[in-house]
């Protein structure tokens, strides 16, 4: 209404000019905000100045640490600058970090969001010289079978690339470590979804979750790792080939002058870890985590779990035909080879 | 090239919140998902497990994700999960002191989901659950923990008492208190035993039994944990009970709302609820009320207990405890002395030293002596105990608090053992009450009342009174000698049996019989049988009934003109042969009044009838006319109920110096909480209408009224010509006959 004198007093309180006295600071306005804090300490952060430039090492390292940095970009640069300090060193010159060193920062890539981070880290991979990574197969298995099973089938689809590079690079020792042949046949049944009869016929409408992925026929490329996989594990083995255990007795009882026989079995043993299976530190291991090292043993272990299942997978993708079902052929070969062999001699 | 738009889902690569809820409407169908999850899962177990300390993080999903999603949906798929709750319980308790604060919370969170689920028995979650409580350093793990334990016992015991698992975890309980006397741990399991006390979880002697065990442990924080508990630990469970039972929900003001009110679901729902919950509290009413000792009766052995204590804590030179914590041990152990009547004999001569004025907390001190005395304690004990209070406490000279806590505790002494002080102090006291100090004085006259009641032959005979001088002449009044115990006997008995008595007699004039006839007993026994049960009497239900108070019960003052008048020599001779009859007559209605206790089983309704019959004679002891027969102070007070140092003091603030006008005030102020401000009855009425949503009278409307409003009318009003005004007085006149605008003429 406005018309009461008391209204009236108020509403002229509003345009009012303040007073300014002489000598007295000035009144803060309204909406004035304190912005002034306290501080108990103050922080100085160090910063490194140094004249002369970094050495290649300490850049090397440098980037080693960038590997765990927030922005994706910075982790695909850090990585191609390793790939390219490595892939360009004098040949037979070493490393400038051994492999121990530099492969726990690049374990966790494997499952990496970013699809430029994980093929970047391929790239790297296979830059390492086979005989280290042997050593360190264990380690990186756990990773890659997390990124098997992944939600995501970009992550998924570029873990099995990881796998038939190890397969590759140091076939033996990724199916005889610890969990490796088990738990990672568990996976690929996990990844082609051959685990029960009715997931592993075609017809069934399998309800997949997650995003089918960017880079297209992630079954085929599964497919062709399994087959790689397989044969390491349960292939017949090649004379001077893969096995080199069995080849190399009759290499070795050669080397040494005659009295001498069976001598090469009472040296210190080459590999790293001769006694792993004897899990002397590690917690119990139970059927699934425990080291298969003679393709007997994993052979028996095979025929028993994952026979039926596979060929049962094998033959559901053979009739859906197309590139999966070449595919799968190559599967097919393999195991029909090692069916063959049999148990072993 | 355009870029495609992206769908919300889509974006998110790895989303387990997503996958969940479909596992949640179609476990089948997604089996093979929720398997790629767990190895998933195994895989970073694995990765975890070769180095727990070392936090790193796995990309897009961690490991606390998979635990979180895997214990979700676990119930699905028991066949691959059976590992689940053993792998998570290794992982807490191998590295709870290593895990990162998130991972080991989603954990503990984890495993109680899967214990709702089924997927995991209480007992083992506990046995997780304690041992980490107590050896883990971080604070919110054991604020975490702590929690989830104890509603973790409640759900277990919610619907029925799990005898079981109680049995273990008080066992485990007792372990921990038992196995390190002189470690802090123990507090833990006060903690957890007191809280389920207050819950009325655990009633048992068992929870006791820890207690009593952490009261005798050499910690000292145990130490008080458990003398606490002793102390405060009852009060606090009837307190609880309380609580829950002050949340009146006014049922049909809920109802009314929800008529007026717009519709929703939920209020509909918040108003069943509040119907349920009245429900259910009627239920319980009707329901026996749960027969719960205090943790003072449940107690084995309190003699080796109270022992134990007092020689552990008060009389061992070397014991650590604190004037403040002694005190506590103090009263707890005179409680129990008190209470069960025991036999500490070094305790009252260790009460010696501290009975000076000068003693901090001497209060505390005497009030805890008087707990400590009781009628078997040998009066030669509590003798000097009482000449040294007598001496310290009361002279002339002392300040008037001082002689006034004096005296109150010499009173309490007394009323518990009146052997305890002899003739001449007694009088001496007694002499107090001409004290110009108005505590002193009360304080003293409570002497002499109490023992105007227990040993009026002590006193002198001007202080004697009336009735006990009476009494002490007719000689049915004796002085109880050491360690006589009177008959026990069921309280209010009397009143019954005097009532069906006159039941009897009602009914004799009845038929026609004379009053005195008893042929009918046998009669009147079946009519008692045939009434077993006090819910077929209709008419005898106790809380709707309202109970007789006579109100034209005369006020007799006594007169001192009247007793002194001297009486004639012939009727002092016939009044003293009354006297005699009537003392036949008295000792033998006691008499009769036992035979109906010792030869009939009273039913039901006749303890019903009793209880009416007593909370009558309650309610006419009130009354001004009976004002002699008011219960005494110290009969009043329950042997549970503990004497504070309050009452020691008394009523000396009544003798310190005047008070300032605004002590006062605040004085008068503390009883009266709940109001806030001086109001008329008037207006306070009008605020609480107000707060009801209640509407306003026309005649409030009109007084509110803006005064702008009103000037119109009152102008024209002045303008009104006389023929103007009869008409609207006419018609006034006419609206009030008719009763109102509306009128009521149809009706």
């Amino acid at each position: 209404m406005g018309s009461s004198s008391k209204r009236k007093k108020d509403k002229q309180k509003d345009f009012q000019k303040p007073k300014l006295k002489v000598g007295k600071t000035k009144a803060k306005p309204d909406n004035y905000t304190d912005t002034s804090f306290k501080s108990k300490s103050i922080v100085l952060t160090q910063q490194s100045l140094h004249l002369s430039a970094p050495t290649s090492n300490a850049t090397f390292t440098h980037n080693l640490s960038l590997l765990s940095a927030k922005s994706d970009s910075q982790r695909r640069d850090s990585l191609a600058y390793l790939t390219t300090t490595i892939s360009s060193r004098p040949v037979n010159s070493p490393l400038p970090q051994p492999v121990s060193v530099i492969l726990p920062s690049l374990l966790p890539l494997i499952l990496d969001g970013t699809t430029s981070v994980r093929t970047q880290l391929l790239k790297l991979l296979r830059t390492l010289p086979p005989g280290d990574v042997e050593d360190h197969v264990a380690q990186l298995l756990p990773y890659v079978r997390a990124g098997m099973t992944h939600l995501a089938a970009d992550i998924r689809s570029s873990a099995v690339e990881i796998l038939s590079w190890m397969v590759e690079a140091a076939g033996e020792s990724t199916v005889s470590c610890a969990g490796g042949w088990i738990k990672t046949l568990n996976c690929f049944l996990s990844v082609l979804g051959w685990h029960t009869e009715e997931s592993s016929r075609w017809s069934s409408s399998r309800a997949s979750f997650g995003k089918p992925g960017s880079q297209g026929k992630p079954m085929v490329k599964t497919l062709g790792a399994l087959a790689m996989f397989l044969d390491a594990g349960i292939g017949k083995p090649s004379i001077g080939g893969v096995d080199s255990e069995m080849s190399g007795d009759d290499d070795e009882s050669t080397d040494w002058p005659f009295p001498l026989c069976q001598t090469a079995q009472h040296m210190i043993s080459d590999s790293s870890t001769p006694f792993a299976y004897l899990n002397l530190f590690g917690k119990p291991r139970d059927e699934e985590g425990e080291m298969y090292e003679t393709r007997e043993d994993r052979y028996r272990v095979f025929s028993t779990r994952f026979q039926p299942a596979i060929e049962r997978g094998i033959k559901s993708a053979r009739e859906e035909g197309g590139e999966l079902g070449r595919a799968s052929s190559g599967v097919s070969k393999v195991l029909k080879e090692a069916i063959a062999y049999g148990p072993g001699p | 090239m355009v870029k495609r738009k992206l769908g919300a889902l889509e974006k998110v690569e790895a989303d387990l919140p997503n996958l969940q809820h479909k596992i949640r409407r179609d476990p089948k169908s997604y089996i093979e998902d929720f398997r790629a999850q767990h190895y998933q899962y195994e895989s970073h177990r694995e990765i975890f497990m070769a180095a727990p300390s070392s936090a790193t993080d796995t990309g897009v999903i961690s490991l606390r994700d998979l635990i979180d999603f895997i214990s979700h949906v676990a119930d699905c798929y028991p066949g691959i999960c059976k590992d689940f709750p053993q792998q998570l319980i290794d992982m807490l308790m191998q590295h709870h002191l290593v895990l990162e604060t998130e991972l080991r919370e989603k954990l503990v969170g984890s495993l109680v989901l899967l214990k709702k689920k089924d997927l995991m028995d209480s007992a083992t979650l506990l046995h997780t659950l304690f041992p980490i409580l107590i050896s883990t350093p971080s604070k919110t793990l054991r604020a975490l923990l702590f929690q989830k334990i104890l509603s973790e016992l409640r759900t277990a015991n919610s619907k029925t008492t799990n005898h079981k698992l109680n049995r273990t975890m008080q066992t485990v309980l007792f372990n921990l208190v038992t196995s390190d006397r002189t470690s802090a741990k123990g507090l833990w399991a006060i903690k957890i035993t007191r809280e389920l006390w207050k819950r009325q979880i655990w009633t048992e002697a068992k929870a006791v039994e820890i207690m009593k065990e952490a009261a005798l442990s050499q910690n000292e924080k145990v130490i008080i944990g458990g003398v606490r508990f002793f102390l405060g630990g009852d009060k606090e469970r009837e307190e609880l009970e309380d609580e829950d039972s002050d949340e009146e929900v006014n049922v049909g003001q809920v109802k009314h709302q929800l008529t007026i009110n717009k519709k929703t679901r939920k209020k509909a729902r918040v108003a069943e609820k509040a119907i349920k919950a009245v429900r259910n509290k009627e239920r319980k009413k009707g329901n026996p009320a749960p027969l719960n000792f205090s943790a003072l009766h449940l107690l084995h052995d309190p003699q080796g207990f109270a022992d134990n204590m007092f020689f552990k804590h008060l009389q061992n030179g070397k014991s650590k405890l604190n004037l403040e914590q002694k005190l506590q041990v103090l009263q707890l152990v005179s409680r129990l002395v008190g209470l069960h009547k025991l036999h500490i004999m070094p305790l009252y001569s260790y009460f010696q030293k501290f009975l000076t004025p000068r003693q901090p907390s001497v209060t505390s001190f005497l009030a805890s002596l008087a707990q400590a005395s009781h009628d078997l304690v040998p009066p030669d004990v509590l003798e000097p105990l009482v000449q040294k209070i007598a001496n310290e406490f009361v002279s002339e000279a002392s300040a008037g608090e001082v002689a006034t806590a004096g005296l109150n505790a010499i009173r309490e002494i007394c009323a518990r053992q009146p052997l305890a002080i002899d003739e001449t102090l007694l009088q001496d006291l007694v002499m107090y009450k001409k004290s110009k100090d108005k505590g002193v004085m009360m304080a003293s006259k409570g002497l002499l009342s109490l023992y105007r009641d227990v040993g009026a032959q002590m006193l002198k005979k001007r202080d004697r009174g009336k009735e006990a001088a009476m009494s002490l002449r007719a000689g049915d009044r004796q002085e109880r000698r050491y360690g006589e115990q009177a008959a026990g006997e069921i309280e209010g008995l009397e009143l019954l049996a005097k009532w069906k008595d006159e039941e009897r007699r009602k009914k004799n004039i009845e038929n026609g019989l004379p009053s005195d006839a008893e042929d009918n007993e046998e009669e009147n026994d079946e009519a008692d049988w045939a009434a077993w049960n006090v819910e077929d009497d209709e008419d005898s239900d106790i809380d709707g009934e309202w109970i007789n108070v006579e109100d034209d019960v005369e006020i007799v003052l006594s007169d001192s003109e009247d007793e002194g008048k001297p009486a004639s020599k012939k009727a002092k001779q016939e009044e003293e042969a009354k006297k005699d009859a009537e003392k036949q007559a008295e000792t033998d209605k006691a008499i009769d009044f036992m035979k109906l206790a010792t030869t009939r089983i009273l039913t039901p309704a006749d303890l019903a009838k009793l209880t009416e019959l007593r909370a009558q004679a309650a309610a006419e002891a009130t009354l001004p006319g009976n004002k002699g027969r008011v219960a005494a102070p110290w009969t009043s007070r329950h042997t549970d109920d503990p004497l504070t140092a309050g009452e020691i003091e008394g009523l000396a603030a009544l003798s310190a110096a005047k008070a300032t006008r605004e002590e006062r005030i605040a004085h008068a102020k503390e009883g009266k909480t709940d109001r806030s401000e001086h109001m008329s009855k008037e207006a306070r009425r009008k605020e609480r209408k107000e707060e009801q949503g209640k509407s306003t009278t026309n005649k409030e409307k009109a007084r509110k009224k803006n005064f702008l409003m009103t000037l119109g009318k009152a102008r024209s009003k002045n303008k009104r010509s006389l023929v103007e005004t009869r008409a609207v007085l006419k018609a006034h006149v006419d609206r009030g006959k008719r009763g109102g605008r509306r009128g009521n003429v149809g009706q």
